[in-house]
């Protein structure tokens, strides 16, 4: 087994020159994607990269990945410099973005396969070993002979996620790779990528809105809002801090009373037949706040849930902007 | 440095390619069909000014024309169309995310997709133009065999370096493409300089004689017109040195200011969106 390479960022910043109006004409400004951010992935670590949309995850991962030249700043990945040793530095990473398709709509995916292989430079025993490695983990026996344009939205993650690794690479990063998967196949997603770090050590950045993906996978969450890291914590740390925030959401038969919660809960929505009540299970634990609400009169439903990640890094940001 | 991924791409565009085979039929009727009507047109012209002295005989410009049609989809039109629609949909990125030369991946590429499409056809048109043509009576319409077998050698090897100039000027399109994320601007460009500035249009060498020479001299020339005056025995201005010598001149400029080109184009690329 390789040992697999960190990632190291120190002080990166991008901004991006764009032009009001959209034509030639209009006024150039300056907008930054990224304002100075540093983490360190160790090798064989799962670090989980969250942050609402125009965060400046997408612009980080592309850099990362040696498509993008950020303006300042230090990235190494391994021993490479992405950006500069672009083809040595690609051979090793694999990349999955999550709503964008790299295997050939007209060939199926034993021939993108294939191609992959060629393109990699795979030899022909260990392309072998990786590709039934790669179907049996992740299902493809049945599909292998069928074109790409005819799978399902999960099996065609499902493949790209197999034509991501087909090279054995050092560092894997998966963006958004469980965008638009039913139940199942984000369970296949999650289960994969586990075994992939247990049984080769794997690097992983995984950046995606599902909280889901980043509790059962991800050993270090990296918050990034506006450019700038908010919160750099194992997974358990942030748990505890930010992301134990629950939502109740009661609804009524008639307009809602008024409503006196107790310590730890704050009414955040009204609406004309249902409240929302945001709380902390730590200082209030949900069967205490359920007992509380259930002597209510006109009380329909209650169900409990978690915040949005949009949501809680909105606030998040809120409470860290200063 | 390994070759493998280049010849790859370049099977895989061949292939797609002759999976569309209706295309190349459909292809080669509108080809026989745009060819006849310029051959009659050229009949015509020459049949009510036998004093003028062309440049070129009806018979040659017959021949011309067949090669011209035949060789249709070997001209750079706009972009290849695959990179055209990863530009706009963004899936470019994974092909800054391989470990190839990008150059080199685009241009087997896009070489392959153009003998794709113009080998079958060409091959199809040289067989209904030439003996098919002469076997039915159509004498004097067909295609003309190449003047001698020395002619035809140094055609041949002026079509191989026509076809990478083409491939070349493709790659340009390609680098537009990326830049402006969008295919449609490539085709709408390259097609009327392509047709126009090749002798797909109207045969290079009937232009006027003071633009003549200077339209020997532009890239587009090296695609098709000088291995067809090649395959004739045309005269060129001197002689075969020269031709070959434009069309070397050409694959280097185009190459290396192209590398140049695209290397910008990368370091500065600002990919919109996820």
């Amino acid at each position: 087994m390789k040992t697999a390479a960190a990632i190291e960022v120190r002080d990166l910043r991008k901004t991006y020159q764009v032009r009001d109006g959209g034509s030639w004409r209009g006024k150039t400004r300056e907008i930054t994607a990224l304002d100075g951010i540093s983490f360190t992935v160790p090798a064989g670590e799962i670090a989980g990269f969250i942050g609402p949309n125009g965060a400046g995850k997408s612009t980080a991962i592309k850099i990362l990945s040696g498509i993008l030249r950020p303006t300042s700043g230090t990235v190494r990945v391994g021993d490479l410099v992405p950006w500069e040793n672009r083809i040595a530095h690609v051979a090793r990473i694999g990349v999955v973005f999550g709503q964008r398709t790299q295997l050939w709509w007209d060939l199926s995916v034993a021939e993108g396969l294939a191609l992959l292989r060629d393109i990699y430079s795979v030899e022909p025993e260990r392309f072998r070993r990786n590709r039934d490695r790669l179907a049996e983990a992740l299902d493809l026996n049945g599909i292998m002979d069928q074109s790409v344009r005819q799978l399902s939205l999960g099996q065609r993650m499902r493949a790209e996620i197999a034509a991501a690794l087909i090279h054995d690479p050092e560092v894997v990063i998966l963006d958004e790779p469980t965008i638009g998967l039913d139940a199942p196949s984000k369970l296949a997603v999650r289960a994969f990528v586990r075994d992939l770090r247990r049984e080769r050590g794997t690097t992983v950045l995984l950046t995606t809105h599902d909280m889901h993906d980043i509790e059962a996978l991800a050993d270090r969450v990296i918050v990034i809002g506006h450019g700038r890291i908010l919160a750099d914590s194992p997974f358990e740390a942030l748990q505890a801090t930010t992301l134990s925030e629950r939502i109740l959401e009661a609804d009524f038969t008639g307009p809602p009373p008024a409503l006196f919660l107790p310590d730890g809960a704050v009414e955040t929505e009204r609406g004309t037949r249902s409240v929302t009540i945001t709380f902390d299970p730590q200082r209030l634990p949900a069967p205490a706040l359920v007992a509380h609400l259930s002597t209510l009169p006109d009380l329909g439903d209650l169900r409990i849930g978690r915040p949005a990640i949009e949501e809680i890094i909105t606030r998040f940001y809120a409470d860290h902007a200063s | 440095m390994t070759i493998r991924p280049y010849v790859t791409s370049f099977v895989l565009q061949w292939k797609i390619g002759l999976r569309y085979r209706l295309a190349v039929l459909a292809g080669l009727v509108a080809q026989m069909w745009f060819g006849a009507i310029s051959l009659m047109a050229y009949a015509a012209v020459y049949h009510h000014a036998p004093d003028v002295n062309a440049p070129m005989t009806l018979r040659q410009a017959m021949t011309y024309t067949w090669i011209q049609q035949s060789f249709f989809t070997l001209l750079p039109l706009g972009c290849l169309p695959a990179i055209g629609e990863a530009a706009k949909s963004g899936a470019i990125v994974y092909d800054l995310l391989r470990p190839v030369d990008l150059w080199n991946w685009w241009l087997s590429a896009s070489l392959a997709r153009l003998l794709g499409n113009a080998v079958p056809r060409a091959l199809l048109l040289a067989l209904v133009a030439g003996p098919l043509a002469a076997l039915v009576g159509l004498n004097g319409w067909s295609l003309a065999p190449p003047a001698s077998f020395e002619a035809a050698l140094l055609a041949l090897v002026s079509f191989i370096l026509g076809a990478f100039i083409s491939a070349s000027i493709v790659m340009w399109w390609n680098i537009v493409a990326a830049r402006t994320l969008s295919p449609l601007g490539t085709y709408a460009v390259g097609t009327p300089l392509a047709v126009l500035l090749s002798g797909m249009l109207l045969p290079l060498p009937l232009y006027p004689d003071w633009a003549r020479d200077l339209l020997l001299l532009q890239p587009f020339a090296g695609i098709s017109d000088i291995p067809i005056r090649l395959y004739m025995g045309m005269p060129i201005p001197g002689g075969v040195v020269t031709a070959l010598g434009i069309q070397c001149f050409w694959l280097l400029a185009l190459t290396m200011i192209g590398r140049f080109w695209m290397n910008r184009t990368i370091s500065r690329m600002e990919l919109q969106g996820a």
